[in-house]
């Protein structure tokens, strides 16, 4: 490759993908075989050759529910230059949403990704809207080329953690 | 026990006055839901179900998914008969009904009963079948009833758009004496997917397929659960008591052969017993008594009747036996040593008796793991052993004889 675009985080941001809070994570309209965790689990979407693909149509909803409240900043998708996806809807703190509804509410922030974006370029979000999100919700859209399926490699989501407890850290204290 | 909240679309049109289901196609399709409400309730007691009819003056939901199985069965009572069905705005209704469940945690699942005519092109019950797929809805297809020309294909078609994952089904009923429920409990739409389904459509699927066919003792397990554990348990006692005595046989005949050996046949003889406690037919196992351990068991019994010398040397025997299991060396030379103590032992003309048997010999080698029976240490003791018997042979037949006439 001549030259990898190096996603170069913003300052003070880290990859969130620590903090999200796995046993809640869902993707509807995934195909089987090319699920959510290709793109978004450390490791898997650093392969090339895993993604996650789109079933039925090309639409996805994905939720990515987090272990605490944090300030999203920006994100980093990574697709193929056909497949990938273009528009993409963010909402924050909605859960179960379907596709029906996906159109009912208004985003917390709506982007349109470019080729370049595809490539690793991050993608800044209104910061004012992602101030103490709890869920993301992603809605896939369509695609660059208006295939039927849509393809992504990475997911990366930036941003701050907001310094809530997890309570699986707490610990009893000890008697003295 | 998968989580799971079920809307069940029932078909109340004209069609299903026809009487070629007993009694009616509307009552057998009736006691299939309350066979599926009672199934799906059973198997998780966080399931819910929900009812939903199709035809009439139109689309109508009877019940919204609840695990509570009363109000189901009393919404079943006084439905009427009429109309058309309308399979797409019932799934679309059915498909809202579960979205709008509270426990977003179940998974979702609509059961059709479609018994009339479907008007419908394939195209749009494949719009819908994607449409279900894409919001991750399983949907089971129960077709009876009415079977116009290319009804089977359109609801194939549905079903493979739906399919995700073998998660979704589809069943023919032809009509016929069998009752509509009873065909239903041995398919996947009342056993579940993969995990082998309800204790409750278990024993309903034995109650239905009927009669001894698969009864160990002629006693319905689900009839009377009592007596057959009683059967079950002391045939297995029995066989268990006629183990130890053939594993007792087997330990003895280790002494003139390869310790390690019979320690390994005897640790199989040991396996088979947990094996055979676990396996609930146990008519079959009666049968497997091969001739190697009816062999033994006559042995067995010949033995404990002789005299307490031969037990004793037995005993000694056992636990080096075990030590030598994998050496064949060892064994060799153990089993050298014992013969010399034994060798006016009656018991031992026995063991050659059987040993001779040349097939006999080479059936339990070849059974025994671990042991090669093309091994040159092997087939050395095996040329041994038949020259020693043979010596002994002539003096001993006469005294086992005398023995047994005497018994």
């Amino acid at each position: 490759m001549a030259s990898v675009v190096s996603a170069a985080m913003p300052r003070s941001q880290v990859d969130l993908v620590d903090f999200v809070d796995w046993s809640g994570v869902e993707c509807l309209n995934q195909s089987t075989s090319h699920s959510l965790d290709n793109a978004l689990k450390q490791g898997y979407r650093d392969d090339d050759g895993l993604h996650l693909e789109s079933d039925a149509d090309e639409q996805l909803l994905i939720y990515i529910p987090f272990t605490q409240v944090i300030k999203l900043h920006s994100v980093i998708i990574k697709g193929p230059e056909e497949e990938g996806p273009k528009t993409v809807k963010l909402f924050a703190n909605k859960e179960h949403m379907g596709f029906s509804n996906a159109n009912d509410y208004v985003p917390s922030d709506s982007i349109a990704l470019s080729p370049e974006n595809l490539k690793g370029t991050p993608v800044n979000l209104k910061y004012v809207k992602f101030q103490s999100v709890r869920s993301l919700t992603i809605f896939i859209e369509d695609n660059q080329g208006g295939n039927d399926i849509s393809k992504i490699q990475k997911i990366v989501l930036c941003g701050t953690t907001v310094d809530t407890t997890n309570m699986k850290d707490l610990k009893k204290i000890e008697e003295h | 026990m998968v989580l799971e909240a079920t809307m069940i679309c029932i078909d109340n049109s004209e069609w299903m006055r026809n009487g070629d289901y007993s009694p009616t196609r509307f009552q057998a399709q009736a006691d299939a839901v309350n066979l599926i409400c009672g199934a799906k309730t059973q198997s998780n007691p966080e399931n819910t179900v929900g009812v939903l009819t199709m035809a009439g003056k139109g689309v109508r939901v009877l019940v919204t998914p609840t695990s509570d199985l009363g109000k189901i069965l009393a919404c079943m009572h006084g439905l009427e008969i009429g109309g058309e069905m309308n399979l797409t705005a019932g799934i679309q209704v059915a498909q809202l009904a579960l979205k709008h469940r509270q426990n977003k945690k179940q998974q979702q699942r609509i059961i059709v009963f479609a018994g009339s005519p479907i008007k419908y092109d394939k195209k749009t019950l494949e719009a819908i079948g994607r449409k279900l797929k894409k919001n991750s809805v399983s949907l089971d297809i129960v077709d009876f009833g009415e079977s116009d020309d290319g009804k089977p294909e359109k609801l194939e078609a549905l079903l493979a758009a739906v399919n995700n994952n073998d998660s979704s089904h589809i069943v023919h009923v032809p009509p016929g004496p069998n009752a509509l429920s009873d065909v239903l409990i041995s398919t996947p739409v009342f056993t579940g997917d993969g995990d082998g389904g309800s204790g409750f459509a278990a024993a309903a699927a034995a109650a239905a397929a009927g009669g001894l066919s698969g009864f160990d003792f002629g006693v319905d397990p689900n009839i009377d659960p009592e007596l057959a554990l009683a059967l079950r348990v002391s045939m297995e006692e029995e066989r268990a008591r006629q183990e130890a005595a053939a594993k007792k046989a087997a330990e003895d005949a280790a002494k003139q052969e390869k310790g390690g050996e019979q320690a390994s046949s005897s640790h199989d003889a040991t396996m088979a017993e947990p094996n055979s406690s676990s396996v609930p037919a146990v008519d079959d196992k009666r049968h497997n008594l091969t001739d190697d351990e009816a062999a033994l068991l006559e042995q067995a019994l010949a033995m404990s009747m002789d005299d307490p010398k031969s037990t004793n040397v037995a005993v000694a025997d056992t636990d080096m036996s075990e030590a030598t299991a994998d050496d064949h060396e060892l064994a060799l030379a153990l089993q050298m040593s014992v013969q010399d103590n034994a060798k006016d032992s009656p018991t031992q003309s026995e063991m050659s008796k059987v040993l001779e048997d040349q097939s006999f010999v080479s059936s339990i080698l070849n059974s025994l793991p671990g042991v090669d029976p093309n091994d040159p240490s092997v087939k050395d003791l095996l040329a041994s052993l038949q020259g020693q018997s043979e010596s002994q042979q002539k003096q001993n037949e006469d005294k086992q004889e005398m023995r047994r006439i005497s018994k």
